[in-house]
């Protein structure tokens, strides 16, 4: 094993400023606001040790706490059920029909670059009411649809939903760009040789495409969960998590605990589950991927 | 040779392991670089002052450097060359001084100075906002007291009566503020003639004047609601009113009353007539302080409610010329107009552990006493917390910045906004509550309720 023909002294020695940089940014900060939830404090003074009481209060009587959770579980399983579908399926399309598919792949990609406090005011304007100039509204009323205009971004029964679409907007191209990587890598001879058995178009995709992307989905998938669940910026960009409280999500709910209402204890709570949250759904989608690509081996 | 690599190996990647897990450990710490950075450059002061004494025998003082956090960060902004100009005069008076500025906007400021506070590395002078916005801080005991300080030369006698109390805990003064302001409704007069209504004075009429003027289809009110505190603030002068006068929530904090007291209810159905009468543009909850604002400034909005601060950037708009102000009018008979929503500015205030701490205090001193005659000359006096001399017509204040200083001087007390009051935790509870009567239509009991809950689980 030893193929660097050095001591297994020197390796360590060399892993470790790495390790110990990765420990300083990554594990001591999550130890230390693990232990950050256990107290009563407001990030300046004294604090107070209370336990587990910050979990009991924010698990049992915070009446943000679980719609939060429930709108960023919304925005994971449809960026995994939704965006990731259409992803693969654009990625599949330009893969076939087109001849020279940088330009469009780029353009795809495009809002993934910008900065989401410009894709924020941006779509700001665009869910304006017609009368600040709002294209959306606008184009509804166009199309004689007066009845279907909303104040998108106030309307505390659509506001959460205008958000989803913007982001998962947003990391369409990002997608698409993954999985038409992906299908570019499988080699061309295999569709030929699939085309002399008769499969072509999307019974040759069903048979052949997806089953050798799978761990290219998998990182699509991963990477859509995380960011879905740590989604903040577009949020705080747009409503700021209102109107009161309709479209806050944990990592808002976070913010707004910590640092404005000055209860760092409790926010550090939040951030404690939002971690292990996230550690458990990676673990569950890699299992659930295993057993896939197993079956398809 | 190859004995000299294998040891020479490990060794190197120990150093740097060490130099980079210090890096790592100083970057954890810190949280914001320019923190650590500032830190490191007071921390060299001692170090630039040891060899500095060679040269210091002769001048017989050591450099210091005071760091100085503002939120002055806009170059547009008249007071970010005030400041610049009363920091180079010191400078040049005090070679061996340097000012660092540390400039960032309101909001930035906070979060740093959170963190910093976490960390004890507050910088020599920053800022801060009153009452019980302050509060935390000097629990914690990171403010030096500055009651001596405000005696030398006369700088106590420059500020306006009573509002260093704002300032003051237990008889210790801990931070100077830069401005004082009183909320007041600024209308387009232009607007107002197109609609042909006239300047209400209670506030049914205010809601009869936003009916007429939605019915000449003009934006009858302008709000930035998306930062919350913009329709608090309104809502607190309902509140002022219908309480026949200032001090509902010290009456609440002192037990003599709850939020679920008729006034309160009273000031949220008011509120709500208001809302429902379609005053507040669609969307205004997405709108943030400066989108707000930019409607009243370019003519889209009839009547804008906020704090006189914003005269100067009314000024600077193209309505100049075009707008007029009232004071706040009376709900249902109740309330006395005189009485203000009343916004002591925000403050500035000296670390106690600052390792300069005479100096930093000489400057503020410095500071404080030069800044109403600066703040005069570019037009930034509407709203300063000291007297200001000087002629403010002769010097080409605006007619509304006349008006409003005219306002200042029937000011008969009033109060402070929700934030400043209560605890930050009851505040962002109460903020969005107001921010939900945007959008729904609740009754007024529930809000009473929620409020009062809100301030039960939030007590100390």
């Amino acid at each position: 094993m030893n193929v660097l023909k050095v001591s297994k002294w020197t390796i360590a020695a060399f892993v470790l400023p790495a390790l110990l940089l990765y420990a300083c940014l990554v594990f001591v900060p999550i130890i230390v606001s693990l232990y950050s939830g256990l107290l009563d404090w407001n990030g300046i003074g004294t604090s107070k040790f209370v336990g587990l009481g910050n979990f009991t209060k924010l698990f049992f009587s915070d009446p943000v706490f679980w719609p939060s959770v429930r709108r960023t579980l919304v925005l994971a399983l449809l960026s995994m059920g939704i965006q990731i579908p259409f992803a693969l399926f654009v990625a599949i399309l330009i893969n076939r029909y087109i001849k020279r598919p940088n330009f469009l792949v780029s353009s795809y990609f495009l809002p993934v670059i910008l900065s989401v406090v410009i894709i924020g005011q941006l779509w700001k304007t665009i869910y304006n009411p017609s009368a600040m100039g709002g294209m959306l509204n606008q184009i509804l009323e166009g199309l004689q649809l007066q009845g279907w205009t909303r104040a998108w971004l106030t309307d505390p029964k659509v506001a959460t939903y205008a958000l989803y679409f913007v982001a998962l907007w947003q990391y369409l191209g990002y997608h698409v760009l993954i999985q038409f990587t992906g299908i570019r890598n499988i080699p061309s001879e295999i569709y030929e040789a699939a085309k002399l058995d008769g499969a072509e178009g999307f019974k040759a995709d069903y048979h052949i495409t997806f089953p050798m992307i799978i761990p290219i989905f998998k990182i699509s998938v991963v990477l859509a969960f995380i960011g879905s669940l740590q989604s903040f910026d577009l949020v705080m960009v747009m409503t700021a998590g209102g109107p009161a409280h309709a479209t806050d999500v944990i990592s808002t709910h976070m913010y707004h605990m910590s640092f404005l209402s000055l209860k760092y204890g409790y926010g550090s709570a939040i951030a404690a589950f939002l971690v292990v949250f996230c550690l458990l759904a990676t673990l569950v989608i890699n299992l659930m991927f295993n057993r896939i690509e197993k079956r398809y081996s | 040779m190859r004995k000299w690599r294998k040891i020479a190996g490990p060794v190197l990647a120990t150093v740097l392991a060490v130099s980079l897990a210090a890096c790592g450990g100083g970057g954890k710490n810190g949280s914001n670089g320019t923190d650590t950075a500032s830190n490191s450059s007071s921390n060299s002061n001692p170090a630039s002052g040891d060899t500095g004494s060679a040269s210091a025998s002769e001048s017989g003082k050591e450099n210091i450097t005071i760091t100085f956090q503002n939120i002055y960060p806009d170059p547009t902004d008249p007071k970010y060359q005030m400041l610049r100009k009363i920091v180079g005069q010191y400078e040049s008076d005090h070679p061996n001084i340097k000012i660092e500025l540390d400039s960032l906007n309101t909001d930035q400021q906070k979060l740093k100075l959170k963190t910093q506070a976490a960390s004890k590395e507050v910088p020599d002078i920053t800022v801060v906002n009153p009452s019980a916005q302050m509060k935390p801080f000097v629990d914690a005991g990171l403010f030096a007291p500055l009651n001596e300080m405000v005696e030398k030369n006369g700088l106590k006698g420059t500020f306006q009566e009573g509002i260093l109390d704002y300032y003051t805990f237990d008889g210790n003064l801990y931070a100077l503020p830069d401005g004082n302001n009183i909320a007041i409704v600024y209308y387009n007069k232009q607007l107002f003639e197109k609609a042909g209504v006239k300047v209400p004075t209670t506030f049914e009429e205010m809601v009869e004047v936003v009916k007429q003027l939605k019915a000449k289809k003009i934006q009858p009110m302008a709000i930035g609601e998306k930062d919350t505190w913009t329709g608090s603030f309104l809502f607190m002068n309902v509140l002022l009113r219908t309480n026949g006068g200032p001090g509902f929530l010290k009456d609440v904090l002192g037990g003599k009353k709850t939020f679920e007291d008729p006034a309160f209810t009273e000031a949220v159905d008011a509120f709500q007539n208001l809302v429902q009468a379609g005053a507040f543009q669609e969307g205004a909850t997405s709108f943030d302080y400066n989108a707000g604002e930019n409607l009243f400034k370019t003519g889209k909005a009839a009547m804008y409610f906020m704090g006189s601060w914003a005269t100067g950037g009314i000024e600077t708009s193209s309505v100049n010329g075009n707008i007029g102000v009232f004071k706040f009018p009376t709900v249902s008979g109740k309330g006395n107009p005189d009485e203000f929503m009343l916004a002591p500015g925000s403050a500035f205030a000296v670390s106690k552990d600052s390792k300069h701490l005479q100096e930093t205090l000489d400057f503020l001193n410095y500071y404080m006493l030069n800044y109403p005659k600066e703040a005069f000359a570019v037009k930034g006096a509407v709203g300063v917390a000291q007297k200001v001399d000087g002629d403010f017509k002769a010097a080409g204040y605006s007619d509304m910045a006349m008006e409003v200083l005219n306002l200042f001087k029937g000011v008969k007390g009033g109060d402070l906004a929700f934030d400043n009051t209560m605890n930050p935790g009851t505040a962002q509870i109460h903020l969005s509550s107001i921010q939900n009567l945007f959008v729904t239509k609740v009754p007024a009991a529930d809000v009473a309720k929620e409020h009062q809950k809100a301030f039960e689980d939030n007590k100390e």
